[in-house]
């Protein structure tokens, strides 16, 4: 199963662009609310036409601008399971996940299975206002798939329930991926749910996808300081590029030279950009720092901290050149390193963990 | 404390003595009809007269057929002005809701003026077919239609506007035709609304008059129903004895028939 996107439209003053594909993976669409995730799976089952654009669902064009190919949502083979999840409030759980079900002999054998992939085979008889959050998702999710859908489209659909049922939820959703093969797209604007789920990442933001990549590539690797910002680094400073390549460069931050990432395609020595770290990637050493490790560890204060309970983040401000750091731990370490006890730390910021970005 | 709760019991009290009087109200004249039908001598006889039988008979089955005339016509006219958005949609629905505020005798003359003999269309009707359709008993279902009908798009509107467009998306989603979607999703969800729409359908067009009156006349056997009967009783022969007769009648009968319906329909 194979998916490509394509779509241009304008709703009022709101612009949307984007474009991604995906194979038998699950694609994350990550962003705040209104950037555009929503508007994607809308495009992608038909309820929504874009001005221009080209989606292709295992081969078969359901939608082309050019040629003027439109197929309506009934003719694609999607399963949407919206927010609100608008189970059918009149129809039992076993009417509900029948109803898409194209009508064959095998129709109850098929029900059953579905109904016990989902682990809700007890429920059949009953009506949807009588389930839990977390019984009613697994309907909605076993009415998306009845019509053997290759596709699943779902649009946050975890966000109504609580953080142990999600868990199990999202258990649920790999293996489903794993034991189906199925092509899945998630809208989230949960930072932990997009790194738990995804194989793959798109960023949107304001209509636009900002980065398509693996998720480590996102996640690691932002392509701007925006979609640093949106997946929750917290170090982002600005710089200048002295020297490098694609092996690792030379970066100059208030007053500090820090050896860094590949450089960026487009970037020249002179030219400003930014550099980022994940809070996690910062190390906190006991010693000094090494001379040989140059501008990668200075001495730092902590000036503020937050426990998080599981983690712990230290805000540390240099003695001398250089910026202001944010450096997360979990608990354990955050115990063994004897980080309470002690305000004046040796930072230390990994080359390889010091990403470059081009400056827009 | 003290205080407020004496002026909640007041209150309540007051409420109280409201309920009972308004129920009264509706009551007592139900209580005068049945004890004047009791009273009279002429009751049983004109209870079983041919008139009563004739009138209605033909009151039942107009209604009906007014009932099944706005629910198959009316009900795509409801869905549309729930769900289409056009220019003069606002227009539209005022134009539903026209008939509801209007007095049904002018409904009748309006009726008339264009289907009567002399009407825009009933005029050149009449020189090709060389019948009138006023004054005959298609009139009566025709004046029911135009007093009734709307009571029920007017429900069925609200019925529908109350199902979430997203169960019709989701349902597309799940490869379900229009009809489907609207047979199997909508119509079910707006189920209480549309009987609501029937039964207050049904009820208006029994007790039509005014507009009958003026469009289809008043002739025994033909256009008159019920109401007329009991209009023409009173002013005639009849007297108040048969008019109480007829409407006591009417009375069971409407009752019977909203039971029935109720326990059907439950």
């Amino acid at each position: 199963m194979t998916l490509e996107f394509e779509a241009e439209l304008a709703l009022g003053s709101f612009r949307y662009e984007a474009a991604f594909r995906a194979g038998e993976e699950i694609v994350v669409l990550f962003g705040h609310s209104g950037a555009g995730k929503s508007v994607t799976l809308q495009v992608l089952a038909g309820l929504l036409r874009p001005e221009r654009g080209r989606v292709v669902l295992d081969g078969a064009v359901v939608f082309d601008s050019a040629t003027g190919v439109n197929l309506g949502a009934r003719d694609r083979r999607v399963g949407y399971v919206v927010q609100e999840l608008a189970l059918f409030p009149h129809m039992t759980v076993a009417q509900n996940v029948a109803f898409g079900m194209p009508p064959r002999a095998d129709r109850q054998a098929r029900l059953m299975e579905l109904l016990e992939l989902l682990g809700i085979e007890g429920l059949g008889g009953r009506r949807p206002a009588s389930l839990s959050g977390g019984q009613q998702q697994r309907v909605a999710l076993a009415r998306a798939l009845a019509r053997d859908a290759q596709v699943l489209l779902l649009d946050e659909p975890f966000s109504a329930l609580d953080e142990e049922l999600r868990t199990a939820l999202r258990r649920e959703l790999l293996r489903l991926r794993q034991e189906l093969g199925l092509t899945i797209v998630f809208v989230t604007h949960d930072l932990r749910e997009a790194h738990l789920l995804a194989d793959r990442v798109a960023v949107f933001d304001a209509g636009r996808v900002l980065q398509f990549a693996e998720r480590e590539a996102v996640f690691r690797r932002p392509s701007s300081r925006r979609v640093a910002e949106l997946t929750g680094v917290r170090n982002i400073f600005r710089g200048r590029l002295l020297e490098g390549d694609h092996a690792g460069s030379l970066v100059e931050v208030e007053g500090l030279v820090l050896r860094c990432g590949p450089v960026p395609a487009g970037s020249q020595g002179g030219s400003a950009v930014d550099v980022c770290i994940r809070s996690e990637r910062v190390n906190l050493r006991r010693t000094e720092p090494d001379p040989a490790a140059g501008g990668n560890q200075f001495g730092a204060v902590v000036t503020e901290e937050f426990a998080y309970g599981s983690t712990h983040s230290l805000q540390l401000r240099p003695f001398g050149a250089g910026p202001a750091v944010e450096s997360e731990l979990a608990a354990r370490p955050y115990e063994v390193l004897g980080v309470a006890a002690r305000k004046h730390w040796t930072v230390e910021l990994p080359a390889r963990d010091l990403h470059v970005m081009p400056v827009e | 404390m003290k205080v407020r709760k004496g002026a909640d019991r007041a209150g309540f009290a007051a409420v109280g003595l409201l309920v009972v009087a308004f129920a009264v109200f509706f009551l007592l004249p139900f209580a005068g009809l049945i004890d004047r039908a009791a009273r009279e001598d002429g009751t049983w006889d004109a209870m079983t007269s041919a008139t009563a039988r004739q009138a209605l008979w033909l009151s039942l089955w107009t209604s009906a057929l007014t009932v099944v005339i706005a629910v198959v016509a009316g009900t795509p006219v409801a869905y549309l002005l729930s769900r289409a958005r056009f220019p003069g949609r606002a227009l539209a629905d005022a134009l539903v809701d026209l008939p509801i505020v209007l007095p049904p005798t002018v409904a009748g003359v309006a009726l008339l003026t264009a289907f009567g003999r002399r009407g825009l269309i009933g005029e050149p009707l009449e020189q090709w077919t060389g019948t009138a359709v006023s004054f005959t008993t298609a009139a009566v279902v025709m004046a029911q239609v135009i007093v009734a009908a709307p009571f029920y798009v007017r429900a069925a509107r609200a019925g529908f506007d109350a199902v979430d467009v997203q169960f019709e998306r989701v349902a597309a989603t799940l490869g379900a035709s229009r009809w489907r979607t609207f047979a199997r999703v909508v119509a079910p969800q707006a189920r209480s609304a549309l009987l609501g729409g029937i039964v207050l359908c049904w009820a208006r067009a029994m007790g039509e008059l005014g507009a009958t009156l003026i469009f289809a006349g008043n002739f025994r056997g033909t256009t008159q129903t019920m109401p007329l009967a009991i209009l023409e009783s009173f002013e005639g022969a009849g007297g108040l004895g048969g008019a109480v007769a007829l409407s006591v009648m009417l009375l069971a009968v409407a009752l019977v028939f909203l039971w029935l319906f109720r326990l059907v329909t439950r």
